[in-house]
């Protein structure tokens, strides 16, 4: 058998050799090359503009994995314009780290309460980093508006150190003294997602969030739901913050819990078997976003209504939705909603507070610049 | 006498019986009777077929049972393309159209486990599990054949489901020819077929260049999208695309024991999507998507005796092909992508993947599957009235996907020895035997048997088949991953190199009789799968590193991770009957019917437990029926007239609802003009397809039982030339080239 696949793939090779491997990669490389400079370019403009009209010198870019709903593009704007209250001093930058997001926004996502199709370009934030440094501002902070230091907020963490690193195509290097000078006078910062610090950030959520829902704990469960994070070795392990938060709010009123829709062993029905052995079996469950904004983990997997969002066959699918299944599990599932929506953590005034405050206490950033030089 | 008598009473009452279902009765995969221009009439008792064995049987003794489609209910039916005509002529296939290309069942198994050849070579190439079927012209179509099962050693143990065999239409006659067939239908819908032949004997060359065209179809503008029903969707049924394919093949006969042939094609395919729309999540696309194939082949065939010797001929012939499929994604907005950035020029940014702006009018590689392989075979008749096949065969497969696999590209190679016997010294019995022996770089060695028994008794035949399968994981099942967005659901789909090669048992019985006016047929079979491969839905964390956060679906959705997967097992059995009878010369019913059950044991992640579901898209009755009447007016003018209808119950699916149960009818007529023997002939076809409008207008993206647009007027012509050599027309497939004529 050896001897013919030989025959076999001699005869092959000779007939075929020439146009097998035709390739056109490097055609490919070359416009994906130009399309990366010019981007730079279009960024970089922008930023200068922005920066020759306000006369400022300070940078808050806002990193947001993104939404494609018109009520969170509203609570980004706010966010936006509550920097900018609380830093006047700074130009407040707003990115999309999600690709998918920035171009269905810009395609015309959804439409506003009216009816009306809302287009938005969103930037991104590599290459909005790229044009902060190429506008040389003498101090930047870049905020995370994630809620876990999980996965997401890693990429933040990666963007950041490569933008110090002057981690850009050849053509499109930064002025590598300006940035070692950022460095070296303490002046490029990372702010932490919200529940970045156990000790500090959770009790202080799971006192705003208190704050808010008191009436409602004391009428039945307040059941709050989160994303989860893909655990895995390459990514922050951050699930754990699900759990101190529920900790941390039932011991403020053991009511509260907190569910994820994709952290194992979290889920809804994970949450209805704790509440079912804290003995609450039935009643009022009260269902919020734990998420930035309301996007559509909140309007479908949590809020959804109706039949298509429950399936009797198979209760514990992930389609079905928070609402339908504790409905389904004789509870009486309530949606609370501000203009029809239900809210995001960035439109609670205390809880958007945490995260300006994380942005005002930053730590600079240490031993995150390596020049691109190391023999000089 | 009596008891043929009794046969077409018997005939007559069952078509009658299912008429109320069926009638008037479609193009079932007999009959269908269309005089040629010359008057010659068609019959299946002459009908020749090669696909189950890999040498000439008339239709009637082939030792494999073997479904044919002939070139005059092709005529007859009018087909719009190979899907048109494989569900409206057949009762076994189900298609549902995709945004890429063709979701294809047969006996409940999708594209992945059938395989398509056209005149013997496998068709090349897929994208998300959907073939583009648009490589094949219908209008150059000679015939098909259709064999169940992996019941064939001869062209590999991978067709679980079965093979579709596509014998296009040559001419092997000295002298000119050319042929050029238009047709027409609503929806912009244009199909052109152009064949130049021009032979000198002992050279030939044959170009054939086709072009498809469509503006596509929505049947509804209601899709359920971001938790809400909406009633604008600019999504359409089918998609409207374009088309053209040029080939060419040049044979070379230095002897009459040698044939030398070299041949080329270049197809290309743009898939448009709607532009107008106003939900990006689901009816706004930033991108169309392209297709680019190329091939190239040669191959000799050495006999072993002289002309002289007959139809028995014993051969020897080497081919070997080379196959490209590059799928592209050309952009109509500005898209960021993820991009792996590979290169110096990228600096720090080398080996990351990275966003990208791509601009309108760039295009992008998705993928381009590239394909090598060699086969020698021989043909050898022996004593004894046992016929020997050999062969071997080397296949490489090659898949270049920079954004879509881990290290930009990924190979495989398979090698396969195979040797068939055909024992056929008893009048009353044929046996055919068979072992595949397959090695593949992966996964070893395997050996596959085949077995088939045939006992005659007059027009009576009764087969028996048991076959193995044997299917390892293609590249893209074990290397690709990309992100498939399907409105506002986004699925996360991963390669796995961990699969192990599917397995399947098959067992057929049939009994047919085929006698001058009436021919009936059922068959029976149960195929078993082990160690099927699934998309199953998989925690997002398996989605490889670093891809992660850029292919996080739109923003606050989720992206579904899902990974090819061995499930446990899965079985199809089925039945299908087909009827036909010839009424009078000029009158033929037809009908088929298949009946399918199927089970697949998924393992289910969420649960920790096995579920025993129906596989998705299958409904247990399907039908088509037909009825064709032609008529001679004088020498110059023939009409056709077919009447046909199709159907079938609900499809099952498991997510997305299921598809609804349908019935549609088809008229065609066809009209012949010009004498026999001349050079010129025209022919004219106008028909009206769903007759009775029948539209589903399900939501988006629930399922459809049949995605037909309602009622479309088409009309062809034709018009050949033939200088030189007079030639039998079209009589390729009822000539009778072997020995198994009936006595």
């Amino acid at each position: 058998m050896k001897n013919l696949k030989t025959i076999l793939k001699a005869a092959f090779a000779l007939c075929i050799a020439a146009p097998l491997f035709s390739s056109c990669g490097n055609d490919e490389d070359t416009i994906t090359y130009q399309n990366i400079t010019s981007e730079y370019t279009i960024n970089d403009e922008m930023v200068a503009n922005q920066k020759k009209a306000s006369k400022k010198d300070v940078a808050v870019l806002l990193v947001a994995f993104g939404s494609t709903w018109n009520n969170a593009f509203n609570a980004f704007d706010a966010t936006k314009a509550a920097y900018e209250a609380a830093f006047p001093e700074a130009d407040v930058y707003f990115s999309f780290s999600s690709d998918i997001c920035i171009n269905r926004a810009s395609a015309g996502e959804n439409t506003d309460d009216e009816g009306n199709i809302v287009k938005r370009d969103y930037y991104e934030p590599r290459y909005l980093l790229h044009a902060i440094g190429a506008a040389k501002y003498s101090k930047i902070y870049v905020q995370s508006l994630q809620v876990i230091p999980g996965e997401e907020f890693s990429a933040v963490v990666a963007s950041v150190k490569k933008f110090m690193n002057n981690g850009y195509v050849t053509s499109a290097h930064l002025d590598d003294q300006y940035l070692a000078e950022l460095s070296e006078n303490k002046a490029i910062y990372l702010g932490l997602p919200l529940l970045n610090d156990p000790n500090t950030d959770v009790p202080a959520v799971a006192n705003q969030l208190d704050t808010l829902y008191s009436t409602e704990a004391s009428q039945g469960v307040v059941a709050f739901m989160g994303h989860g994070n893909p655990d895995t070795y390459d990514t922050f392990k951050a699930n754990v913050r699900y759990q101190q938060l529920e900790s941390a709010l039932q011991a403020i009123n053991p009511n509260y819990y907190v569910g994820t829709v994709d952290m194992e062993n979290n889920f809804k029905e994970d949450v209805l078997s704790r509440m079912q052995s804290n003995g609450y079996t039935s009643g009022k469950i009260y269902l919020h976003a734990l998420m930035s904004i309301a996007g559509d983990h909140a309007h479908n997997d949590m809020a959804g209504a109706g039949e298509d969002y429950w399936d009797a066959s198979d209760e514990e699918s992930g389609d079905n939705s928070w609402y339908e299944y504790f409905n389904h599990k004789q509870y009486e599932a309530v949606v609370p909603t501000s203009n029809n929506h239900p809210l995001g953590l960035l439109e609670l005034e205390g809880i958007r507070n945490i995260w300006i405050s994380h942005t005002r206490n930053a730590e600079p950033l240490e031993d995150a610049y390596h020049s691109m030089y190391p023999e000089e | 006498m009596t008891l043929h008598r009794t046969l077409h009473a018997a005939a007559a009452t069952a078509i009658g019986i299912l008429s109320p279902l069926l009638l008037p009765v479609s193009a079932s995969a007999l009959a269908g009777e269309m005089p040629y221009a010359d008057g010659m009439p068609n019959d299946t008792l002459r009908e020749v077929v090669v696909t189950a064995t890999g040498t000439q049987h008339l239709l009637r003794d082939v030792p494999v049972q073997t479904e044919v489609i002939t070139r005059s209910q092709l005529e007859a039916f009018g087909g719009r393309s190979i899907e048109d005509i494989l569900s409206g002529l057949t009762s076994s296939f189900a298609f549902s159209q995709g945004d890429m290309g063709s979701q294809m069942q047969l006996g409940g198994l999708g594209n992945s486990y059938i395989l398509i050849l056209i005149d013997g070579k496998r068709i090349h190439g897929d994208v998300g599990g959907e073939n583009d079927l648009g490589v094949i012209d219908p209008h150059n179509i000679e015939r098909i054949e259709i064999v169940k099962g992996a019941q064939s050693a001869l062209y590999g143990s991978d067709a679980m489901a079965g093979v579709i065999n596509i014998i296009t239409k040559k001419r092997t006659d000295k002298g000119f020819f050319a042929e050029n067939t238009t047709r027409y239908g609503m929806h912009n819908d244009l199909r052109q077929h152009n064949s130049v032949i021009l032979s000198s004997g002992k050279f030939a060359s044959q170009t054939n260049f086709q072009m498809q065209r469509s503006d596509g179809w929505q049947n509804t503008s209601e899709e359920f999208a971001e938790g809400m029903v909406l009633t604008d969707s600019k999504k359409k049924t089918s998609n409207a695309f374009r088309n053209w394919q040029i080939a060419e093949r040049l044979t070379y006969k230095p002897s009459g024991r040698t044939e030398l042939y070299a041949e080329g094609s270049y197809y290309k395919k743009n898939i448009c999507r709607p532009r107008n729309g106003t939900h990006p999540s689901c009816d706004v696309y930033t991108y169309d998507l392209r297709y680019n194939n190329a091939s190239a082949s040669a191959g000799a065939k050495i006999y072993l005796a002289d002309e002289s010797a007959g139809t028995q001929r014993s051969y020897i012939s080497l081919d070997a092909d080379w196959d490209k499929h590059a799928y592209y994604y050309d952009y109509t907005a500005g898209t960021y992508e993820s991009i792996l950035l590979k290169g110096e020029e990228f600096g720090q940014l080398d080996g990351e993947w990275y966003p990208v702006l791509m601009k309108p009018g760039q295009s992008r590689l998705q993928s381009d599957q590239q394909r090598v392989m060699t086969q020698l075979k021989g043909i050898f008749y022996l004593p004894a009235q046992n016929t020997l096949n050999a062969g071997a065969e080397y296949r490489y497969d090659y898949l270049r996907a920079p954004e879509r696999t881990e290290n930009g590209s990924a190979d495989d190679w398979t090698a396969a020895v195979y040797i068939q016997d055909e024992f056929d010294r008893l009048e009353w019995l044929n046996l055919t035997a068979g072992l595949r022996l397959v090695e593949n770089v992966n996964f070893g060695v395997r050996l596959t048997p085949k077995a088939s028994a045939m006992f005659s008794a007059g027009d009576f035949r009764f087969r028996l088949g048991w076959s193995q399968g044997f299917k390892t994981p293609t590249v893209k099942e074990l290397h690709y991953r990309y992100l498939h967005v399907m409105g506002s659901t986004s699925f996360f789909n991963i390669g796995n190199t961990s699969l192990n090669p599917q397995t399947s048992n098959y067992y057929s019985a049939n009994i047919e009789y085929r006698g001058r006016r009436f021919t009936a047929s059922v068959t029976g079979y149960l195929n078993k799968l082990d160690n099927m491969i699934a998309l199953v839905n998989v925690p997002v964390g398996e989605i490889p590193a670093g891809i992660t956060s850029a292919y996080l679906g739109d923003g606050s959705g989720a992206v579904q991770a899902r990974m090819y997967k061995n499930m446990d097992d899965a079985r199809t059995c089925g039945l299908d009957v087909t009827l036909s009878y010839k009424v009078t010369k000029e009158l033929t019913l037809s009908s088929a019917y298949s009946y399918l059950d199927t089970e697949a044991n998924l393992y289910d992640v969420s649960k920790d437990k096995m579920t025993a579901v129906t596989i998705d898209g299958t409904a247990h009755h399907k039908w088509s029926a037909s009825a064709t009447y032609n008529h001679s007016f004088g020498k110059l003018y023939k009409l056709g007239v077919g009447l046909s209808t199709r159907g079938s119950s609900t499809r099952y699916y498991q997510n997305n609802g299921n598809g609804k149960p349908f019935q549609i009818w088809r008229i065609n007529t066809t009209h012949n003009f010009g004498r026999a023997g001349k050079p010129l002939a025209y022919r004219l076809e106008v028909g009206v397809d769903n007759i009775f409008n029948y539209v589903d207008r399900t939501m988006h993206p629930y399922h459809l039982g049949t995605n037909t647009s309602g009622t479309t007027v088409h009309g062809t012509f034709s018009i050949t030339f033939n200088y030189g050599k007079r030639l039998q027309k079209h009589k390729t497939s009822t000539k009778v080239k072997t020995n198994y004529e009936e006595s």
